[in-house]
């Protein structure tokens, strides 16, 4: 019944001043030349109307605009994305609109803009307000740019907006990683994303990592600042999300729900449930050279899968075990078409070790087992 | 002796490894048209990947080539390999006894190693004419006169005459190739007296059974002869004979002084077994040859698959390898780590390793290894006498009167600027010092060690104390009491059986903490802390901790892409699957092993 299953859309901008050395997403500097705006946006739209017929009727009810560096793109071409958007596809009156910016100078002066498109929530890639950390992440902005750009959002009308912050950044004691969340606290943001530097493959710092701090030290700072945004409000209601109440993102939310979303742009990942109660994952030509040409041409999708019922279950459980309030058995049943007794016998198991708990019907990691995510998640993989 | 006869030369290399051995046999076979230069592979002799590798040879093969000599004549070269290593010295002799000659190869720049001046005595021993050759000569490093020098002094035979060859350029080939005619005799036998054929090396064809390489010392053999295998008193009908050129050749039949394949149905390698007697059912020989021995293993370790599903197929697969191998030695074994498995038994360490590895690439399994351990014989206190060939089977403290560990004598070569690490390592490794020669440039030294501490990591660290030079032979010569303790390994308060060791009781201790140490260092991290104890009995002698993890969560999980994340998670589970659950601790399988790998 995907017609009962909330429906996003992500669109992906692939464009970046410069690539930061812990970035793996599908990025890529600038580099010589204007970006293809235009006929990125065209490609986009032809990308759409591709998925349109396998999600007929239905609305969406968040967009989000990410990268790379959206906020690179002009208020112009965005209009002209949003209207191309509009006129494709329904989407719900309320519909949550994000768009990732970078604090830099040059995208302040259009957020005012972008609140006039109709673009409602912003979520702003600070990682630090410490100017040294800054430029050992590769970051283009400093510490000061980073305030403005709050000012600047909060000015241009965005009272839903989202901060970006990093910790156990090479160099960071404790006490510098609290400094930034309480300044980061002082602008009241209803949501904040404060998340753990990892070293992930494929990004410079794998290839030559910096030093971190010590564990014991990161762990300190993670106590501290939970203690400290629960303080301020702030929940935690996924690992690394902190909202308050009512102020989550409808988007993220939703694929840590397991619900279905189209995504276009180069190197997009889609998931839809289809009326023939198959789940299909598509996947975009992630070079946008190749992909300007391809989109709204089958060529554009580099793979297709059909999710089997053993990979939707650790699916399910790969995103929804994200959640601090983890979900309610009738959410398994209805996003993966599966009965409760798919889970068997590793949630039993995972039940008996103290590392899931269960209250009625709704399931949530333990203390324990929220500290140990992954290897829970791995024990649902399938064979 | 019949013209035949006299025109046949049986003879082997003994070579060090490296030395230049299957380089010159390829150059022998290749100066008498013995494959077309297409078909001249390097290295013929080595047949095995894994031999070729580790550039040994582990079984005997022999070739048969036919040679023109200056004086017109053609002869027959019958070339029988001899494995290269001192876990082989009984294939060694039996080879060596189906020759009348031997070349000794020694590189011209190198001299002489112990693994050569070991055979070259089993050669001498045997009455084997003895030719001296200097390989390598054109290497600018090379000193002839040193080493003719060093065969003198060491060896004790007339060097001066030494062929000069380099199996590379092919330089002072055909000088050897003559002096093969004319310096080493002609096989002696009567061909017409009853059958007495030696099993030099034999090994399973999938296709043909049971294939005999022999040496006929007298009488003849053709197919469909009714032959019996002495020792075992089994019989069998002779469906072919031939020889190897080295393509497999078929003859009519092999006489007194011939080299050649035989193949009677037979069905395992337990019926023609290295080092037994062929005769005639009807004529018998009065007795076997002599010299015959049953292969002993000497090294034991547990081998254990990872996953038990694996059982039956580890049980095959040892099966299909011991119809090839008759010095592999297995039983059912139960671990309470480990589960289900087998005790294996072998030469040495160089088979062990060598087996592990075909296991593990010919047969796709994965294993895990305890570490090995030799024999030890325990005088309980009732009187008994049991042998020990797992330390988990040792009895408790108060029932045993003696252990007795098996001591070996060692002969070690070594340049004299590396004598004093030599010995200190001799001496670290618990070893009494029997004899030592100045030998021009080299040292023997003689050592009696206990054969537990050579097995341990004797050969690296030799290597490593004479930056490679020492070389090394030994043989068994006792079981001696010893005043030794079972060290075991407790992991969160469990004794994992197959981490146990047995040590000299002034070495408990330290091997207790190494142990720990490197147990600390291989065990990952897990959700709870992991503690490691070495124990003698329940006296605690060393103990570790493997703190627990903090967390293991990925920060990150947007844009809808799961793939990546779901492949980290699945090399993470398959990493999980290599390793071992101990009670709830996961052990990698190198655990086992690192046992011996106990660094100093």
């Amino acid at each position: 019944m995907p017609q009962a299953i909330p429906l996003g859309l992500y669109v992906h901008i692939p464009w970046c001043v410069r690539k930061c050395p812990y970035c793996d997403f599908n990025s890529h500097a600038v580099g010589d030349g204007p970006i293809p705006e235009q006929a990125y946006v065209d490609a986009l739209l032809r990308d759409l109307e591709l998925e349109l017929p396998l999600v007929w009727g239905r609305r969406v009810q968040s967009l989000f605009l990410g990268g790379g560096t959206p906020s690179l793109f002009s208020a112009e071409a965005l209009a002209r994305l949003l209207s191309g958007i509009r006129a494709r596809l329904p989407l719900v009156s309320d519909c949550e609109i994000t768009l990732e910016a970078n604090p830099g100078t040059v995208e302040q002066a259009r957020f005012a803009d972008y609140r006039a498109l109709g673009i409602n929530r912003l979520s702003l890639g600070i990682q630090s307000f410490d100017d040294a950390l800054l430029q050992r992440l590769g970051r283009i902005h400093d510490g000061a740019e980073a305030r403005r750009a709050i000012d600047a959002a909060l000015a241009a009308g965005f009272d839903n907006f989202n901060l970006d912050l990093m910790f156990g950044l090479p160099g960071q004691d404790p006490e510098a990683g609290l400094a930034d969340l309480r300044t980061a606290l002082s602008y009241a943001p209803p949501h904040l994303s404060w998340y753990q530097l990892t070293l992930e493959p494929n990004t410079l710092f794998h290839a030559r990592p910096p030093r971190l701090p010590d564990e014991e030290a990161v762990d300190r700072l993670y106590r501290a600042g939970l203690a400290l945004l629960a303080e301020h409000g702030l929940h935690q209601y996924e690992v690394s999300a902190h909202a308050r109440p009512g102020h989550a993102c409808r988007h993220n939310r939703n694929y840590w729900e397991y619900g279905d979303y189209l995504g276009i742009g180069a190197g997009a990942h889609g998931k839809l449930s289809l009326p023939d109660e198959r789940i299909l994952r598509r996947a975009r030509q992630r070079q946008r050279q190749r992909y300007l040409p391809d989109a709204g041409s089958a060529a554009a999708i580099t793979s297709e899968q059909t999710v089997s019922p053993a990979e939707r279950r650790f699916e399910f459980m790969l995103n929804a075990l994200r959640l601090r309030g983890g979900f309610d058995l009738a959410l398994f049943r209805a996003r993966t078409g599966l009965e409760d007794g798919a889970l068997e016998p590793e949630l039993g198991e995972l039940l008996e070790e103290g590392l899931l708990s269960k209250t009625g019907t709704r399931i949530r990691p333990s203390e324990r087992g929220w500290r140990f995510l992954d290897e829970l998640t791995a024990r649902f993989l399938p064979e | 002796m019949s013209d035949r006869m006299r025109h046949i030369r049986n003879f082997s290399i003994i070579a060090h490894i490296d030395h230049g051995k299957s380089t010159l046999a390829d150059r022998l076979i290749q100066r008498c048209g013995g494959l077309s230069e297409r078909e001249m592979e390097d290295q013929v002799l080595d047949s095995m990947d894994l031999e070729r590798e580790r550039g040994i040879t582990i079984k005997a093969q022999s070739v048969t080539l036919q040679y023109i000599a200056r004086d017109g004549e053609t002869y027959t070269f019958n070339i029988i390999d001899t494995p290269g290593h001192v876990d082989f010295s009984y294939e060694v002799s039996r080879s060596l006894s189906a020759c009348e000659g031997a070349l000794l190869v020694v590189d011209a720049s190198q001299g002489v190693e112990a693994q050569s001046v070991a055979n070259c005595y089993t050669a001498i021993d045997q009455g084997l004419e003895v030719v001296p050759v200097l390989n390598k000569i054109d290497l600018p490093s090379a000193d002839p006169e040193r080493v003719i020098h060093e065969i003198e002094e060491i060896i004790g035979i007339e060097a001066e005459d030494a062929l000069r060859v380099s199996a590379k350029t092919g330089e002072g080939v055909d000088e050897l190739l003559e002096a093969i005619v004319t310096r080493i005799p002609p096989p002696e036998g009567d061909e017409e007296a009853p059958l007495q054929a030696l099993i030099i090396d034999s090994w399973f064809d999938n296709y043909l059974g049971v294939v005999a390489l022999v040496r006929v010392v007298q009488g003849r053999m053709r197919k469909r002869d009714r032959i019996l295998a002495m020792s075992v008193g089994r019989q069998y009908q002779v469906d072919k004979v031939g020889v190897f050129t080295p393509h497999a050749e078929e003859r009519d039949e092999l006489a007194a002084g011939d080299v050649g394949y035989v193949i009677a149905g037979i069905k395992d390698i337990g019926g023609a077994k290295v080092g037994d007697t062929f005769t005639h059912v009807d004529r018998p020989a009065a007795e076997p040859l002599p010299g015959f021995q049953e292969v002993q293993p000497r090294v034991f370790a547990g081998l254990y698959p990872v996953s038990s599903d694996d059982y039956e197929d580890l049980r095959e697969a040892l099966q299909k390898l011991s119809l090839n191998d008759a010095s592999l030695k297995f039983e059912p074994e139960t671990s309470q780590a480990l589960g289900f498995g087998f005790r294996c038994g072998f030469l040495g360490m160089l088979h062990m390793e060598i087996i592990q590895e075909r296991l593990e690439r010919e047969y796709d399994l994965d294993l895990i290894t305890t570490a090995p351990t030799v024999i030890y014989e325990v005088e309980t206190t009732r009187g008994e006498v049991i042998e020990i060939h797992n330390p988990s089977e040792l009895p408790p403290v108060n029932q045993i009167a003696e252990i007795r560990e098996p001591i070996i004598h060692a002969t070690i070569l070594v340049p004299q600027n590396f004598v004093g690490n030599v010995i200190g390592l001799c001496i670290e490794k618990r070893g009494v010092q029997k004899q030592m020669h100045y030998l021009g440039n080299q040292v023997q030294l003689e050592f009696e060690l206990p054969l537990s501490e050579v097995v341990l990591d004797f050969f690296d660290r030799l290597k490593s104390v004479s930056r490679g030079y020492a070389s090394f032979d030994y043989h068994l010569a006792r079981f001696q009491p010893a005043p030794l303790v079972k060290v075991d390994v407790l992991i969160n308060g469990e004794r994992v059986d197959a981490l146990s060791v047995i040590v000299h009781r002034d070495f408990a201790q330290q091997r207790g903490r190494e142990l720990v140490e490197r147990m600390k260092e291989i065990i990952p991290r897990q959700m709870f802390e992991v503690a490691i104890q070495a124990a003698i009995g329940t006296h605690i002698i060393a103990r570790s901790t493997v703190k627990a993890l903090r967390k293991n969560v990925t920060a990150k999980c947007y844009g809808g892409d799961i793939t990546r994340k779901k492949k980290l998670l699945e090399k993470q589970k398959a990493g999980k699957k290599r390793m071992k659950q101990v009670g709830k601790v996961e052990i990698p399988q190198e655990a086992f092993l690192a046992v011996l790998r106990v660094d100093k």
